[in-house]
């Protein structure tokens, strides 16, 4: 149970802090970005909003393939696990048998 | 002091009294549930959501009554969660169409534009401090109140989770209200506090109600209109990132707006009464999947994740609000 409440943890974390170090890029570096010669002001906001856009599609999308590939593994390594456990299941029991014979 | 203890306290009685009745009456309208979590499927009444609105309507009339000035945003408030439960209530009772529920549950957000009761410049962030979204924050809410109340309907697979992680996330909003001094957010919060702690103790392992899609689209829709009303907006996307994560991942995997009918079911029954996540490559990738990706689990126990889990959230939902204090 503590493991899978790790994973989930960690997952949120790294949301959250790439969400606050998203909003120090865009405050800090987009906002104040003089771009060299563009002088409209109306171009360089939309440019600067489309920058700001793209980075939250690139968390977004960052977020998305982490659990994807988070939840296929897991679910790999349990199967294989309760595979390899009715093996040694179906083992014991054979050899049980063979002992009794 | 004595306003929100009285808001607390109706919304916790008026839900405690009417839930029990609620619960009657359904049964005895046969609007019932198959629990299919469970080896022998009782039937439980569903659609208890109905008594966490009286709780909450009973709440802020008492508000009203109590603070006039404070009318039209409780009356904004109360409305939202109203039209989303109405929404909610006709899919309890002839289910509606994938496309049309959340485009019907757009018209929540319409008391809150339409009474002009929210911060007119748009959302506070962290580090970047107030915006000035004065054209796409009004269209923001529509869709803001929308996507929580469907995020919420979404977010309900096992008993108590929904109640659970919704009552987590509205302690969140009122100490973070109090943090910020947001008095609004610290009202309305606890207008909807008491209803929820009732639904949750009714609808917690093993369930004795179900909210139906009145309770969890209108219980969205509240806690949507407490952080537009309550200017806390991204105190309230971080405290609902598990509801975000859900409801994302599952978009995303079937790549349309769904029914839970219409796909193959994320987590099967195991005979020895455990959860397990189906490895169907077409079974939508929801958070009760996630959980479950581990191993089977017992239903208490991966609810409980879910409750641990908007916990954390709720710590980092505080420690934005606290951010937004210190550098906003």
């Amino acid at each position: 149970m503590i493991r899978r409440i790790f994973d989930f943890t960690l997952i949120l974390l790294f949301m959250w802090i790439c969400m606050i170090l998203g909003l120090w890029l865009i405050n800090e570096v987009i906002v104040p970005l003089e771009l060299p010669g563009i002088n409209n002001r109306f171009i360089t906001a939309i440019l600067k909003v489309a920058a700001s856009g793209g980075l939250a599609l690139f968390w977004l999308w960052l977020w998305r393939e982490i659990v994807k590939r988070m939840f296929w593994r897991a679910l790999k390594k349990s199967q294989e696990e309760s595979m390899k456990r009715t093996e040694d299941k179906k083992n014991k029991k054979f050899l049980k048998m063979s002992d009794e014979y | 002091m004595s306003v929100e203890l009285a808001a607390f306290t109706v919304g916790f009685a008026s839900s405690l009294l009417s839930m029990p009745l609620v619960m009657k009456l359904m049964k005895k309208k046969r609007i019932v549930g198959i629990d299919m979590h469970k080896k022998n499927r009782p039937s439980i009444p569903e659609m208890g959501g109905v008594a966490v609105l009286i709780g909450l309507s009973a709440s802020v009339l008492t508000v009203i009554l109590l603070m006039p000035e404070k009318t039209r945003l409780m009356i904004s408030f109360l409305s939202a969660a109203l039209i989303a439960g109405t929404v909610g209530a006709l899919d309890d009772l002839k289910p509606l169409n994938a496309k049309i529920k959340p485009l019907l549950t757009l018209f929540s957000g319409m008391p809150i534009l339409l009474l002009g009761t929210y911060n007119p410049r748009g959302p506070i962030f962290p580090i970047i401090g107030q915006t000035r979204l004065t054209v796409i924050y009004p269209l923001m809410i529509v869709v803001a109140l929308a996507v929580t109340s469907n995020a919420v309907n979404m977010m309900d697979p096992f008993n108590g989770t929904m109640s659970g992680t919704c009552t987590v996330i509205t302690a969140t909003l009122i100490i973070s209200s109090l943090l910020l001094g947001r008095y609004d957010g610290v009202i309305l919060s606890l207008c909807i506090f008491g209803p929820l702690i009732i639904l949750y103790l009714f609808n917690r392992y093993p369930a004795k109600v179900f909210s139906g899609d009145v309770g969890s689209l209108s219980i969205g829709a509240a806690l949507g209109a407490i952080a537009i009303l309550g200017r806390l907006e991204i105190v309230a996307v971080v405290a609902f990132a598990p509801q975000i994560m859900n409801a994302f991942y599952g978009l995303s995997t079937i790549g349309r707006l769904y029914e839970r009918r219409e796909v193959p079911r994320p987590v099967t029954l195991l005979e020895d009464g455990k959860l397990m996540a189906t490895s169907h490559p077409d079974a939508p990738l929801t958070l009760a999947r996630m959980i479950l990706a581990r191993g089977p689990l017992h239903e208490r126990e991966a609810a409980r994740i879910f409750i641990i889990i908007s916990i954390i959230s709720g710590i980092l939902a505080i420690f934005t609000a606290y951010l937004i204090k210190v550098t906003a």
